[in-house]
């Protein structure tokens, strides 16, 4: 249950990033780039500055640099959000491997890991989980929450009901592009405690799956994050004893549950206008 | 200008005015300022721009044995490309090649390793296997499109990872090599392998069937109905059925058609230069095609693009070992001329838009 728990934090942040990008309607197929930015930036900070607050700071500022070209290209010109993620992905694997050389003299050190705060469970498995919660209230309890989520519907409407629908999706992409940068956080500074190249392996896209999955909605995410987060942590049992299934099976079960999901609801379309560039009338 | 992109059109200038106004010159402006970038990167590790520029050739295209390999390089990534082209003319964005890839891969090595027969029948009968596998991965993809409406980015996306989780549970399950210490198929029988054409010179078959697929796709796509028919879906479906065209069917098509190039893609490698799947055997091909398919445009654009990145990629290990220059910085360069590419693309787009208004 810990394994499983820890597993899904990392998914768990992500999938909060991309909920609220989505919600926006902005397509964050990049995800799983910032995380790996946001992974790099954790173990820098936390080798270089000395301690994982500077580790945070630098995910942050990671994820804050990440969202603003992201949201740069996708939100002010009308672009294909796909492609744009798609080609995000590609540079960011790159530039964190470049990067990672450059300093991995002072990075192959395993940093210090993070005491558990609570029941065994890291601070940021508690994050994760208080998040959630807070995104739930925010997205449908309050007015800001209800803004973002017209914007995903329709913007020309949003539009006309006087919301700047540039600027939301800005602050929603940048927001999303921290979460993501977090999730890496939690996978490096939480998890690993190291960096190798494409270590996120891919767990963006589980993310994504989870989103899909729970319906655009936290707390069903919620639950499909803890699911995946099972399925990996048995198939790493499984590495290790030997026994039993395939460990492989194990990690095709996110994409598999999600593509039956998609097929047997069929309803489970996302915001009405996620993925179209906005453009004024 | 109410969208704040103030852009000099470059009127008194034909040339950037050529460049601004064609897709091709903006498939050239984006990738050269990507080499620029490159190189400025290359600037911080610490070595010489143009040493890196050299080593990079150098290792690409010196000797016979990395043309070749260069040339291998770029049928794979040609295929990748239009794998991802000829499903993006219907509006159907191929994500999934990496997946298709894999699994051509495998079919093709089961057929070759386990059919008996003259070598023509058994390589024919692999290289459509691995067809046929393409296909059958976009196949739940393409099947939720039409019926429930379902984005193909997510599905394709999601089989991807399925495909390759599956072909990884093959190669270290059922169908493991029980001499082998790692993940791996039995390599396939030296009489089956692609023959080299010709024969004195290391370069298989698969080279040129790449270059004829090339071609026809071009001529499917510039001179015949189909072509036009694919046109017509990919830019208004409404508009396509109400003059008649069956868009399914033409999606339909064109989707199984652009996996099955992928599955070919993977077929030909692993028949003609890796002999086996193993862990590990590809590199991410799949999504090296979304790229080239931007950049190249059209069907025989494609081959250009695939080649100069087929050159970053073979001649990559040598720039490292020769200039300490990290060879992930290829991957940079797969992404960096398609943000440029899709940007100015939209600037263009906007400039129009605001002119003509």
């Amino acid at each position: 249950m810990l394994a499983a728990l820890r597993a899904a934090t990392p998914l768990i942040f992500c999938a909060l990033g991309i909920l609220v990008a989505e919600r926006a309607g902005v397509l964050h197929i990049g995800v799983e780039g910032v995380m790996l930015a946001g992974a790099l930036a954790a173990i820098i900070g936390t080798v270089l500055g000395g301690n994982p607050w500077a580790g945070m700071l630098a995910t942050i500022s990671a994820g804050i640099i990440a969202g603003i070209i992201l949201a740069f290209i996708s939100v002010s010109l009308p672009t294909d959000q796909v492609v744009i993620g798609i080609a995000f992905n590609l540079v960011s694997l790159g530039a964190t491997s470049f990067i990672f050389r450059l300093l991995a003299k002072q990075l192959q050190v395993l940093v210090p890991a993070i005491p558990p705060l609570l029941f065994g469970l890291s601070p940021f498995t508690l994050a994760a989980i208080v998040l959630i919660v807070v995104m739930w209230w925010f997205l449908f309890w309050t007015g800001p929450g209800l803004k973002l989520r017209s914007v995903g519907e329709n913007t020309h409407a949003a539009h006309a009901s006087g919301i700047n629908v540039v600027y939301v999706r800005f602050a929603a992409l940048i927001i999303a592009s921290v979460l993501a940068a977090l999730g890496g956080a939690a996978l490096t500074m939480g998890w690993v405690r190291s960096f190798t190249d494409n270590v996120t392996l891919g767990r963006g896209f589980i993310a994504l799956a989870a989103v899909y999955f729970g319906r655009w909605n936290p707390l069903l995410a919620l639950g499909a994050c803890l699911i995946f987060g099972a399925g990996e942590a048995l198939a790493f049992r499984g590495q290790g004893t030997g026994a039993g299934l395939n460990p492989h099976y194990y990690l095709m079960l996110p994409y598999i549950l999600t593509l039956l999901v998609v097929g047997l609801a069929g309803m489970a379309r996302g915001p009405g206008d996620a993925g179209k560039p906005y453009l004024r009338r | 200008m109410k969208n704040g992109f103030e852009i000099r059109k470059g009127h008194n200038f034909p040339a950037i005015h050529w460049l601004w106004q064609s897709q091709v010159g903006i498939s050239i402006l984006s990738l050269t300022l990507s080499l620029i970038l490159l190189l400025s990167m290359s600037l911080i590790s610490g070595a010489q721009p143009f040493v890196v520029l050299a080593s990079l050739f150098e290792g690409a295209l010196r000797g016979k044995h990395s043309i070749i390999s260069t040339i291998r390089e770029t049928a794979i990534i040609t295929l990748a490309g239009l794998a991802v082209l000829i499903p993006i003319r219907v509006g159907f964005f191929n994500i999934g090649g990496q997946g298709q890839i894999e699994i051509g891969a495998l079919a093709a090595v089961i057929v070759a390793s386990n059919l008996q027969g003259s070598p023509a029948v058994v390589i024919t009968a692999a290289l459509v296997a691995a067809m046929a596998g393409g296909a059958l991965t976009v196949f739940a993809p393409l099947f939720l499109k039409i019926k429930r409406g379902a984005s193909e980015v997510t599905t394709t996306i999601m089989m991807n990872f399925a495909c390759i989780q599956l072909v990884s549970a093959m190669i270290t399950g059922v169908l493991k090599d029980p001499g082998a210490f790692y993940g791996t198929t039995r390599a396939i029988p030296e009489e089956y392998r692609l023959p080299f054409f010709p024969p004195e010179l290391g370069l298989h078959m698969g080279v040129w069937v790449t270059l004829i697929i090339a071609m026809i796709a071009y001529w499917v796509m510039k001179r015949t109905v189909f072509g036009m028919y694919l046109k017509a879906v990919g830019s208004n479906k409404d508009a396509a059925k109400a003059s008649g065209i069956s868009v399914n069917k033409v999606l339909a098509v064109a989707v199984l058609a652009g996996a099955a190039l992928a599955g070919l893609a993977g077929g030909i490698q692993a028949m003609g230069v890796t002999y086996k799947v193993a862990e590990g055997w590809s590199k991410t091909w799949g999504f090296t095609g979304i790229p080239v398919a931007f950049l190249g445009g059209n069907s025989l654009g494609v081959i250009p693009v695939a080649f100069l990145l087929a050159i970053l990629e073979t001649g990559a290990r040598h720039m490292q070992a020769m200039t300490g220059v990290p060879s992930a910085l290829v991957y940079v360069f797969q992404g960096i001329p398609v943000l440029l590419f899709v940007c100015l693309s939209a600037m263009r787009l906007l400039n129009k838009k605001s002119s003509s208004a």
